[in-house]
């Protein structure tokens, strides 16, 4: 069990991939913003690389464990302690009752710090999920944020915690976070020529655009885009704005919404449908490094990708997430 | 000695709620960051007396960007 004695900004429980088949009840899929963080902390403590872990945005937590138990932390750097001392991310740990474990603010890079416990941890899955959906309140732990006082609970080890102590990744198996994410993405489905200039599209491609303040886990707005993006005068019956279009339903996780000039990629509580035209998909592979970007600080570009170089990312990714990574 | 009170999270200051001459103490709220569509709040690490305040509303903030000075007993 863990105790916690400051939820710190934001720290929620997650796993991956999250609630899936529920777009259609306008349920989004939640999930580990960054399930690569997530995923290679649970296979360093011998979990399935999908398990719940604790998802600690923007940092702070304090908490206390009561008994013995494996953890490792993945993501970004937010300095973590154990009983006041340093300790690595990217290795498991064994830990014991009274230990205290402490986070500090984001490092240089990175927003989320992943932190797994051998046995995963145990809260009741809702819909075939333990992911936490924030803006709807249901799923992880109680549907909200830790805060002081919660007491966490985990499952069983899948080994002897001797055995699953001291592991550690194989060089080039941890992810390298940056300041300006390259996402790999897909034009459409409202593109040029009907939707956008061509112009428009080339913009979109080529910019980098600062993470606004204002994104979170449903959405991360970049800054706005001239006029001349649009091919169209207005929506036409879909509303006054060249952006709206009838409702449909959105390609998410990963599709970025025009909403007025302000494109939002939409992403782990995105929204499930709405009137505003999508002009781009991020390729599955890349979203994880959406989870990384922090408002306000880092940037984001857009690469041209295409369906095949995604579903071999896909794979590749799938390898990565597994015992195949240890040292 | 002078010790600031800094920015924990990237984002717009949202407002200072301390003014110059005000005591404060340690863990008291003393300035509110907009991120992620939430307000975060800033508190105070020390004991001591506002000297200055160096954010204002809209400012963007930096993590360690100082937003308020302390005048803090040794």
């Amino acid at each position: 069990m863990l105790k916690i004695i400051n939820g710190g900004i934001e720290t929620l429980v997650e796993d991956w991939p999250g609630r899936l088949g529920y777009l259609g009840k306008g349920m989004s899929a939640s999930g580990a913003f960054d399930n690569v963080g997530l995923g290679l902390a649970n296979v360093l403590v011998g979990n399935p690389s999908g398990e719940a872990g604790l998802e600690i945005t923007g940092g702070f937590l304090e908490a206390e464990f009561d008994g013995d138990h494996v953890i490792a932390m993945g993501g970004s750097d937010m300095q973590p302690t154990i009983n006041g001392q340093p300790v690595p991310l990217w290795e498991s740990i064994k830990v014991g009752a009274g230990v205290v474990i402490k986070f500090l603010h984001i490092g240089p890079t990175g927003f989320r710090c992943y932190l797994a416990v051998a046995g995963g941890v145990d809260v009741p899955a809702y819909l075939g999920s333990k992911s936490t959906c924030i803006f709807g309140s249901y799923g992880g732990f109680q549907g909200r944020a830790l805060v002081e006082g919660d007491e966490v609970l985990f499952g069983e080890p899948s080994a002897d915690l001797a055995a699953l102590a001291g592991r550690k990744l194989k060089e080039g198996a941890v992810p390298q976070l940056t300041n300006e994410l390259v996402l790999r993405a897909i034009p459409g489905p409202n593109t040029c020529p009907d939707y956008v200039t061509e112009e428009g599209m080339d913009l979109l491609f080529e910019r980098v655009s600062k993470i606004q303040h204002t994104s979170n886990r449903s959405a991360y707005r970049l800054e706005e885009l001239p006029d001349s993006f649009f091919a169209r005068a207005d929506g036409g019956v879909g509303g006054s704005h060249p952006s709206n279009i009838i409702d449909h339903a959105y390609a998410i996780r990963g599709a970025l919404n025009i909403c007025g000039n302000t494109p939002i990629l939409l992403i782990a509580d995105g929204p499930t449908l709405g009137g505003y035209m999508c002009a781009l998909n991020v390729i599955n592979a890349d979203l994880w490094k959406v989870g990384q970007g922090a408002p306000g600080r880092d940037f984001m570009r857009f690469e041209l990708s295409n369906q095949d170089e995604a579903i071999a990312a896909r794979k590749e990714q799938k390898e990565l997430l597994s015992e195949a990574s240890l040292a | 000695m002078e010790k600031s009170v800094n920015a924990i999270m990237p984002g717009l200051c949202a407002r200072v709620v301390v003014a110059e001459g005000d005591q404060v103490s340690k863990g008291q709220e003393v300035a509110v960051i907009n991120c992620m569509k939430t307000e975060i709040q800033v508190n105070s690490e020390y004991d001591g007396v506002v000297t200055k305040v160096i954010s204002k509303e809209w400012d963007e903030m930096q993590v360690g960007d100082p937003m308020v000075m302390l005048e803090v007993e040794e």
